[in-house]
């Protein structure tokens, strides 16, 4: 029975299954949102489902001159991990795995996906993607600084006798205790340096750098065709979902019915929410950062939100 | 297992792919409208790709010069199957005004097999809508073709 | 005491060394006489300190071996003892590993090269020296151990003679090494002057009964000798030149366990001898010589251009986390500080040695001549992406469990004392982490993927006797990785509680009683506990990451006659895209990449690369200035 239960968790709920409909459901939300903030009809919301269908269906076309294990391997270890760092994430009081991971382990296990990409790219061989591969690593280097200085802010609000946390379980639980984190002012900076880390970390525009397809060919995904493409298109759309999660999870949670199911529904909604204001919202009001305005801007500005969070919260 | 979801996915998600074979620009900006919110392509699933690979429709437009031809073909070549080409305009069936030049080498179909053409110089972004969608049903042919 | 024959052991692994390396010389030119003689060696050596896992780290005893058989009289250590508790034990595993290791492999790395002989002489006694470092317990013993290490490391810096660089590096470690070196040993001087006796139990009892401006001068100029030694802060330029220019089996030994021996140094020094860990002072600057370490190194390794050199300055940067992590004085800050040892052992040592699997198949390790070799060389790519993501700590290799001890231990330690500046450190260890995994997406990029330029098309794999010792450093990568609680309970722990235990080891060498007798504060550290603040479970992590796999593999079992077709053939189609033009060779290498960063900091990394001059002089300043600041700084605040 144990097992069972274990097994509907990963495959199931917030596992496989789950994750990956409600990531294409973020992403054609999004989409949708997008093109009715632009004035468009926009596509339909179930289009990321298309895509991802039809990708499955076209030849996969591996270049010559790859180094062909690392390129076909490097999307589905992806896939693969982020599916599990789903399962850690408490999504409304709903804890599948809980006690595994915290938070500093789900910030570098958020890097393997990026890594998937980064080295799926770079064993194409082709210069566009070494141009890609650069620049998203100059990505990386932006958010993990505002992220971490965020983690810990909430890492301190959330102490209980004195010593501070990194555990999700206990952010939970405090913030059933006082209220949601969003409502501290002095967390509002960090829950701002958050809402931009979040398109940052999925790679979405503005801050696509890495996959600009206007200039560098979509970059490490230039030579990705078939299969391989619909599961890293599979793999953003759960990185939308596993970000949110987060931020809802350190910013919204303790939200408590007493229902479980209302909860985690209720924690879903937040989802969607968070993902139109941090990604579709952004999306449609600003142009692609050129690479080292990113690097700057995720330097000084929104690390400096999250270094006020920290300090207001250290000293206030 | 996912047969029908699969087939029937690949007319709602086609990828265009734009290349520019000598062509005046006037079709390319007729192109580039039939994406903006008055036409609104992408309400049909139309995405312009940065990259061949990524490509189910391929959309020509200008008379083939010398110069592109080689890179044309090949990057029509470097498109995953199944695939549709679609040439936008007249220049790429019979090289309009610039037949006769030394240095056009036009028409396309002599290099490539051409699954739909849309005629106009430059066409009403009516009208490409139009052949697009043409060329999503023969994409779920050729898909259905494999079988 | 009991009599019992693993009291021997120490003393015969430090003779199996230095005898090997005589016998070597013995052998002549006869090849496989003499490579069995140096394996004999290493294997005799990490033999008998495996043995002493069960009693030492197990059982927690504590070994005191007099030689000839000079035992303390009238409550003074006359004679040279060697005393193994389990942090020498744990050091002097880490050692050994790596020697045999890098010796097996070297069998065949240095065929290439002539005077072999002399190789294996030098590589032995180098052992041998790092050996009798960590397993002794004379101050003056570990100062002529020192000597010997530091010059065999010299001769196997130099060994590539036809190498201009390797005779200026070998130059320039000699003279900062010296400035190290006779450090300690006026330090050694100063203590045996103050307490006389030689003898580390004796003098850590004595000490802090008698702290003097001298016995202060004296710490100061240890500190500054082993830290010399580990090549901190500002010491790290020549160890950039010597980790490059000596071959890479070498290197593997000077990074990974030369450098530990510093380390070593320190422990001994600050948290035994003179137990001035407990200064808040001291901790701080401990902690800030660490972090400057690990930042400074770690955007200079950004800027290098050689696979080495990149490689040198990563190791100072890892010892940097290591510093930065016993600086707190916390159990779980030491306990983070020496699995990041014994992991940087590891993956730095792996790394080192697909460097030279790469110099051996190329004859170069220049970063923008190199390229798409992972389809030459794949196990060897597989190699270094082991080594890479477990030096960028990515969940589940090793260097990511010990990364996260330490930003704990640091987070924990911001708590404990009220202070912002310890969750800053935290901050300044991820972005380091991020930035090391940024220089190895330019290895990888450079080396491994991209593409291939046509003069190595004729590549091959390294021999299979070099293969096989980079598996077993991968798998005690991976193994160090997945099975921490392992790790913490039979090696991270006993050395953690070793480190806190000076009356254990004060008593184990001079007398059951002598310890309470002398010392009036027993300890400035309770019990050492291992209190984490966050959660982390590799195995449960590995079987999850299997289920989905089989899940996600099923799947696309079901699917795989719907699915499109899988195609790779060398025709145009399966041609890289150039955007129409003809495929032809343009590789992204290691100095385009990551524009946006360096362009952002191009003034500190300008300011950087020319502080990096390359003139000893200049080194050697750097040098002085750090002993005066270091000395100045002991004054004021101890």
């Amino acid at each position: 029975m144990e097992i069972l239960i274990k097994a509907v968790y990963i495959l199931i709920f917030p596992g496989l299954l789950f994750a990956t409909v409600f990531g294409l459901w973020l992403a054609g939300i999004d989409r949708k949102l997008l093109a009715r903030m632009q004035k468009r009809v926009g596509p339909p919301v179930l289009q990321p489902t298309y895509d991802f269908f039809k990708l499955l269906g076209k030849e996969t076309i591996i270049p010559a001159n790859a180094a062909k294990v690392t390129f076909l391997a490097a999307p589905y270890v992806g896939l693969i991990s982020l599916v599990v760092t789903a399962l850690f994430i408490p999504i409304g009081g709903l804890q599948a795995f809980g006690g595994m991971a915290d938070t500093v382990v789900i910030l570098y296990l958020m890097a393997i996906p990026s890594l998937a990409i980064i080295f799926g790219g770079s064993a194409s061989g082709s210069p566009f993607a070494g141009v890609g591969v650069s620049r998203s690593m100059v990505s990386i280097m932006s958010y993990e600084l505002p992220l971490i200085l965020v983690l810990l802010a909430v890492g301190r609000a959330a102490a209980y006798g004195g010593y501070t946390t990194f555990s999700l379980e206990q952010i939970t639980v405090i913030q059933q205790l006082t209220g949601p984190f969003l409502l501290d002012w002095r967390l509002i900076p960090a829950a701002v340096a958050m809402l931009l880390v979040i398109p940052c970390e999925v790679g979405a525009h503005p801050f696509d750098v890495g996959e600009a397809e206007t200039e560098i060919c979509e970059g490490p995904l230039v030579e990705y065709s078939g299969a391989p493409l619909a599961v890293f298109k599979l793999s953003h759309c759960i990185k939308m979902f596993i970000m949110t999660a987060l931020f809802t999870a350190l910013f919204l949670g303790g939200v408590t019915t007493g229902m479980l199911w209302l909860d985690v529904i209720i924690a879903l909604v937040f989802c969607t929410i968070v993902t139109v204001v941090s990604m579709t919202l952004t999306h449609a009001v600003m142009a692609r950062f050129r690479v080292e305005q990113l690097f700057k801007f995720f330097w000084t500005v929104v690390s400096g939100l999250a270094l006020v969070s920290l300090i207001l919260v250290w000293y206030v | 297992m996912f047969k029908k979801l699969i087939d029937n996915s690949a007319a709602k998600s086609p990828w265009l792919f734009h290349i520019n074979a000598g062509s005046c620009n006037g079709c390319d900006i007729e192109l580039v409208a039939v994406l903006t919110p008055r036409y609104d392509a992408e309400r049909l699933g139309f995405k312009l790709a940065g990259t061949p690979r990524h490509a189910d429709i391929v959309v020509v437009s200008g008379p083939i010069t010398a110069q592109s031809k080689d890179r044309v073909v090949r990057t029509i070549e470097q498109v995953p199957d199944p695939k549709v080409v679609v040439t936008l305009g007249s220049c790429p069936r019979s090289c309009n005004v610039f037949k006769g030049s030394y240095s056009v080498v036009g028409p396309l179909d002599k290099y490539v097999d051409i699954d739909v053409s849309i005629a106009g110089c430059a066409p009403k972004p009516e009208a490409i809508i139009d052949g697009l969608a043409l060329a999503t049903q023969i994409l779920k042919e050729k898909r259905g073709a494999k079988e | 005491m009991t009599y019992d024959v693993y009291m021997h052991f120490p003393v015969l692994a430090i003779m199996a060394l230095f005898v090997g390396a005589f016998l070597v010389t013995l052998s002549g030119k006869r090849e496989v006489l003499r490579n069995i003689i140096a394996g004999a060696a290493v294997l005799i050596a990490l033999t008998l300190l495996a043995l002493l896992i069960k009693p030492v780290m197990v059982d927690g005893e504590i070994i005191t071996y007099w030689m000839g058989n000079w035992e303390p009289v009238n409550g003074y250590a006359i004679g040279i003892a060697l005393e193994v508790d389990a942090l020498s034990l744990f050091f002097g595993l880490l050692v050994a590993i790596a020697v045999a290791c890098s010796c097996f492999y070297s069998f065949q790395y240095i065929r290439q090269d002539d005077a072999r002989g002399g190789y294996f002489t030098l590589y032995l006694m180098l052992a041998g020296g790092v050996m009798g470092i960590v397993l002794s317990g004379d101050l003056f013993n570990i100062y002529v151990m020192l000597e010997v290490m530091t010059f065999a490391a010299v001769g196997l810096t130099a060994f590539r003679t036809w190498n201009p660089n390797a005779r200026e590096a070998a130059f320039k470690y000699l003279v900062v090494g010296s400035i190290g070196s006779s450090c300690v040993l006026l330090g050694t001087a100063l203590v045996y002057a103050q307490c006389h006796t030689l003898n580390l139990a004796q003098i850590s009892a004595l000490i802090p009964g008698r702290m003097n401006p001298t016995m202060v001068l004296a710490f100061a100029l240890l500190f500054t000798g082993f830290g010399c030694k580990s090549f901190m802060f500002p010491f790290h330029p020549i160890a950039a030149d010597a980790h490059g220019a000596a071959p890479s089996s070498v290197s593997v030994l000077i990074s990974g366990v030369f450098t530990k021996t510093g380390v070593y140094g320190i422990i001994r020094v600050s948290y035994f001898l003179f137990r001035s860990m407990g200064l808040t002072s001291m901790q701080t600057g401990l902690v800030f010589i660490g972090c400057v370490s690990m930042f400074v190194c770690v955007t200079m390794a950004l800027n290098q251009h050689d696979f080495k050199r990149l490689l040198a300055f990563h190791s100072i940067s890892q010892i940097g986390y290591i510093l930065t992590s016993l600086g707190l004085c916390t159990a779980l800050g030491i306990a983070g500080g020496l699995y990041h040892a014994i992991n940087h052992t590891l993956f730095k040592g792996l790394l080192f040695l697909t460097a030279g699997a790469v110099l051996y198949a190329t004859g170069t390790t220049y970063l923008e001549k190199l390229g798409g070799l992972a389809r030459k060389m794949p196990q060897t790519a597989a190699l270094f992406l082991i080594g890479a993501f477990s030096i960028s700590g990515i969940p589940p290799f090793n260097g990511f469990y010990s990364k996260w001890m330490i930003y704990q231990a640091t987070f924990e330690k911001a708590s404990e004392t009220g202070s912002i500046g310890y969750a800053l450190v935290t901050v300044v260890c991820v972005v380091t982490s991020v930035l090391t995994l940024a220089s190895f997406i330019k290895v990888g990029q450079s080396v491994f993927f991209g593409q291939m330029p046509l003069e190595y098309e004729n590549v091959k794999e390294t021999p299979l006797s070099m293969r096989i010792p980079m598996w077993i450093m991968a798998a005690l990568c991976v193994f160090t990785g997945v099975a921490p609680n392992i790790m913490i309970n039979y090696v991270i722990g006993p050395a953690t509680g070793a480190v806190l235990n000076f009356p254990g080891y004060i008593d184990a060498a001079m007398g059951e009683g002598y310890a309470a007798a002398t010392i009036t504060d027993t300890g400035y550290l309770a019990e050492p506990r291992l209190l984490t603040i966050g959660a982390w479970n590799p195995v449960n992590w590995l079987l999850l990451f299997v289920v989905v796999l089989a899940a996600v593999f099923l799947v696309s079992i079901l699917g795989k006659r719907d699915r499109g077709e899988v195609n790779c053939a060398p025709d145009s189609k399966h041609a890289v895209f150039f955007g129409g033009e003809e495929s032809q060779y343009s590789h992204v290498a290691s100095g385009d990449l990551f524009w946006g960063f360096k362009h952002n900091l191009r003034g500190y990394l300008g300011f950087m690369s020319k502080a990096h001059s390359g003139v000893t002089n200049d080194y050697v300043l750097w040098g002085v200035t750090a002993l005066a600041v270091i000395i100045l700084y002991c004054f004021a605040f101890m």
